[in-house]
């Protein structure tokens, strides 16, 4: 089952009979957001150990998997799984946005302060 | 720490603790774009030797380095510079040691910017020309044409060199820059982008920046053999009068000097910042994650508030 | 990156110091508190800009109030690390931490800003150009090391970087002692700082983490002893700063403290003093018994402390016997002295001679028990060499100037091409 959004922006989730596997292909506008994309699930998947149910490696033409087993269901609240994913989704859009719009600022204000002691 | 500063603290540090107390040494110093210093008391313990060796000490030569910085140096002067070195400078601590406070503090500061100062000559020399250049035009009011003042090129790093161009009303500075790393590539373009654009928002007074990749700026292209290289870009500075009028002019280059610093420097505190950000939003995902844990302590075992326990029933 | 003539980098991080230099030297260029002062309105977690309202509204504003105005999105350039840290932090707008707890870093935001600020301001140096050595403490969890890569890389993006084992390098650094012969990486490391001493027993460049065995007296106690025996006695001045500085002046140890009490009484001249002066007064501090009884706490806890009772010697016996056999030969051999503490006179002799009867008395009983059989003997013996005082970042600065040294790193490339995970391993040097 694909949700997408758009081209750029899209959730593939395969459910099979012990498991889930979503994926999700996070909003790439420019390189600096695809960059940052990268860093971040890289980050992230680099911790995979503690977020029992992400995986190591996305599947092709996503950045990040997630896989729920049925020994995660076993363990853990569902409904509490489900809203991990959502406030992912939510939220990671955001943190991308809020990550280049630091850089631009940060650009600015370096190159600033580089320029003024010229004057 | 926002500026780099163009002194280096060690050595600073270095010569303050051995000025008070001599003892022998034999250490290496570092500082930006390939640049080692050798500090080492070859004789005696209040005979210091300090040999600063940089990568581009070559293009440097051309522009009179060794003179310019004898005249800073003149009366710790070596003839004999230390193999595997390009200058080197001979110290009489117990000579330092009996001056006035100012008087040691003065030496150190200036030996402390040594990299500062050999860098700088191929920019006096610029200068110099530019100073040429335009007193001709103030005196015949034709333009001079800046043909045939040469371009000045350094080789300050492996693929990375400054060049120089000076005509009758400015100074053009073009660093070419190469970024080994995809992330600093995409960062660095960010940066670069802000500051061809500062100029025209905030701070209208300084020099010029442009930027160009793959492609050469005209003023160097003769210089360059054309070969386009995905990974090069071209940072332009002008430098107008208002920048080198004589009380400016030593501002101006030890800041220009540190552009490349200044400019990695920030990338990789962006890159660390970014980090802590990831941290957290981690930490953050964390939490919500555990909340789909079922909480194990207080299903195991309940008890009432004397402490006996419920009954399954 | 064709002609690496930059030396390398040697960090020592510790949890009190942090030793900072060029590989080559003698000694750190920088050994200073590993402590960083941040902006006290976001300490510890940086608060995300939620919303960067100045990037609006500031176009038309002059240069430096739109300064002002994005200075706030810039907290996490506004700090100060080691001695400035301290300076800092008696101000109101620092507050101060330290990233490392028990040699293990804990904070690693602030640790990355420690090490961006330690590589900038102090060292002067672009890390692409330079390769780094950085030590671990034993037994570091390997996604320590994958976060220190991730930082020193990404971030960094440093030519190269190798991650030694304290006790290794510790080991490495005696060899510069004229009793050591063979070079070889076996040994017991006694590494002794201000807060905790350990005793680390390596085999062959691997440390045997089931031996190792910590003990709570270190520098910070023998000060303290001191300074209550200076209270005690109602000495001018008692200050913690007095105490350290007649603990590294005056101290020694002493093969038998009945004996060295009897001389100090017939010989009065033993007796020291240590003048306190300050701007205002001159205070003349006697120093006594406390010359060789403040180091005796190692080898007789129980005249400083309550809660550990075993002398140093036999915690060392009781290491070695807790390796490997075939190993433990080689234990004896080579026992290292490493870190400040263990810098007091004549400290090497008396833990070879105490160790040495421990080790006499237990072959005595087993010749004994097996009635004839000769022991070929044990050999015991402490190494003390003139580098002990910082021994693993000399050990460190020893390594990191051989030529091999670059091709035991692992490189950016290899980090770009296989993920942190490489930095699990590390192949062990030999310096020929």
């Amino acid at each position: 089952m694909v949700i997408a959004r758009n081209e750029n922006e899209q959730i593939l989730i395969e459910p099979s009979i012990n498991s889930v596997r979503i994926s999700i292909k996070i909003k790439q506008a420019d390189e600096i957001e695809q960059i940052l994309v990268h860093k971040f699930t890289r980050f992230l998947t680099q911790r995979a150990e503690h977020f029992f149910i992400l995986r190591r490696v996305p599947i092709q033409g996503y950045d990040i998997s997630f896989l729920i087993t049925n020994f995660h269901t076993e363990k853990m609240l569902k409904h509490k799984l489900v809203d991990f994913i959502i406030e992912f989704m939510e939220d990671v859009d955001r943190e991308i946005s809020e990550m280049k719009l630091f850089l631009n600022a940060r650009a600015r204000f370096v190159a600033e302060a580089y320029l003024t002691p010229f004057d | 720490m926002l500026q780099l500063q163009s002194d280096n603290l060690l050595i600073k540090k270095t010569l303050t603790e051995l000025i008070e107390s001599p003892t022998s040494v034999d250490r290496i110093v570092s500082d930006f774009d390939y640049t080692t210093y050798h500090l080492s008391t070859p004789e005696n313990k209040t005979k210091l030797l300090l040999s600063i060796g940089t990568k581009s000490w070559k293009d440097l030569d051309k522009y009179d380095v060794v003179g310019k910085l004898n005249a800073i140096y003149g009366q710790f002067q070596t003839d004999t510079v230390e193999p595997g070195y390009n200058y080197s400078i001979y110290l009489d601590l117990e000579e330092i040691a009996t001056k006035s406070q100012d008087e040691q503090f003065e030496i150190i500061e200036s030996l402390s910017l040594l990299k500062r100062n050999a860098l700088a000559a191929p920019f006096e020399s610029a200068l110099e020309q530019y100073e040429k250049l335009n007193a001709e035009y103030q005196e015949t009011g034709i333009e001079p044409s800046s043909n045939n003042s040469s371009i000045i090129e350094i080789n300050y790093r492996d693929e990375e060199s400054i060049y120089i161009k000076s005509s009758f009303d400015r100074v053009t500075v073009i660093f070419s820059t190469i970024f080994k790393d995809e992330t600093d590539k995409i960062f660095g373009k960010v940066f670069l982008q802000e500051f061809v654009d500062a100029r025209k928002r905030a701070v209208q007074n300084a020099p010029q920046v442009l930027y160009s990749h793959k492609e050469p700026p005209l003023e160097i292209r003769d210089l360059i053999k054309f070969s386009p290289n995905e990974q090069k870009g071209y940072v332009t500075f002008v430098l107008f009068p208002r920048h080198l009028v004589p009380q400016k002019k030593y501002n101006t280059i030890s800041h220009i000097q540190l552009f490349r610093n200044y400019f990695h420097y920030h990338i990789k505190c962006s890159k660390a910042y970014m980090h802590s950000r990831m941290r957290f939003r981690v930490n953050q995902y964390l939490k919500v994650l555990n909340r789909a844990k079922p909480e194990n302590e207080e299903t195991v075992e309940r008890k009432t508030a004397t402490g006996r326990r419920f009954l399954e029933r | 990156m064709s002609n690496l003539t930059t030396p390398a980098v040697v960090m020592g991080i510790g949890t009190g110091l942090t030793k900072l230099g060029f590989a080559g030297n003698d000694a750190p260029s920088y050994v200073f508190p590993t402590a960083i002062a941040s902006r006290a309105a976001n300490s510890g977690k940086p608060a995300p800009p939620s919303k960067p309202s100045f990037l609006g509204g500031s176009s038309g504003n002059s240069g430096s109030s739109g300064h002002l105005q994005s200075k706030r999105g810039t907290e996490d350039l506004d700090f100060f690390i080691g001695d400035e840290a301290l300076d800092a932090a008696n101000g109101q707008a620092y507050s101060l931490s330290y990233p490392i707890k028990h040699g293990q870093i804990e904070n690693w935001d602030h640790m990355e800003r420690f090490w961006e600020n330690s590589i900038f301001k102090y060292l002067r140096c672009e890390p692409e150009d330079h390769y780094f050595l950085l030590t671990e403490p034993p037994l570091n969890a390997p996604e320590n090391r994958e976060n220190t890569a991730e930082i020193m890389f990404e971030s960094f993006n440093c030519a190269g970087l190798y991650i030694a084992v304290q006790a290794v390098l510790a080991l490495a650094a005696s060899w510069t002692s004229s009793k050591v012969t063979d070079r070889s990486l076996t040994g017991t490391v006694i590494d002794s700082g201000d807060g905790v001493t350990h005793v680390i027993p390596v085999a062959e460049g691997y440390v045997i983490g089931s031996a190792i065995k910590n003990i709570p007296i270190a520098g910070r106690d023998i000060t303290l002893f001191i300074q209550s025996l200076l209270r005690d006695r109602g000495e001018a001045d008692t200050s913690l700063r007095t105490a350290e500085k007649i603990k590294q002046e005056f101290c020694y140890v002493v093969p038998d403290i009945v004996k060295e009490f009897n001389k100090f009484d017939r010989e009065p001249e033993k007796f020291a003093q240590y003048i306190v002066e300050t701007t205002r007064s001159k205070k003349i501090v006697d120093v006594g018994y406390e010359r060789f009884l403040a180091p005796e706490i190692f080898f007789n806890p129980e005249i400083a402390s309550s809660d550990f009772l075993t002398p140093l010697p036999t915690v060392v016996d009781n290491v070695i016997q807790a390796a490997p056999i075939d190993v433990r030969k080689g234990l004896y051999k080579n026992i290292v002295l490493s870190g400040g503490s263990t810098m007091f006179k004549d400290f090497g002799r008396r833990l070879q001679r105490d160790i040495k009867g421990i080790v006499n008395d237990r072959i005595a009983t087993s010749e004994q028990l097996s009635h004839g059989t000769k022991s070929s003997g044990v050999e015991v013996e402490v190494i003390s060499h003139k580098k002990q005082r910082h021994a693993v970042w000399f050990g460190g600065s020893l390594l990191a100037q051989t030529s091999e040294f670059n091709s035991y790193c692992h490189t950016k490339q290899d980090y770009d091409e296989y993920g942190p995970s490489i930095v699990r391993n590390f192949s062990l040097f030999n310096v020929p």
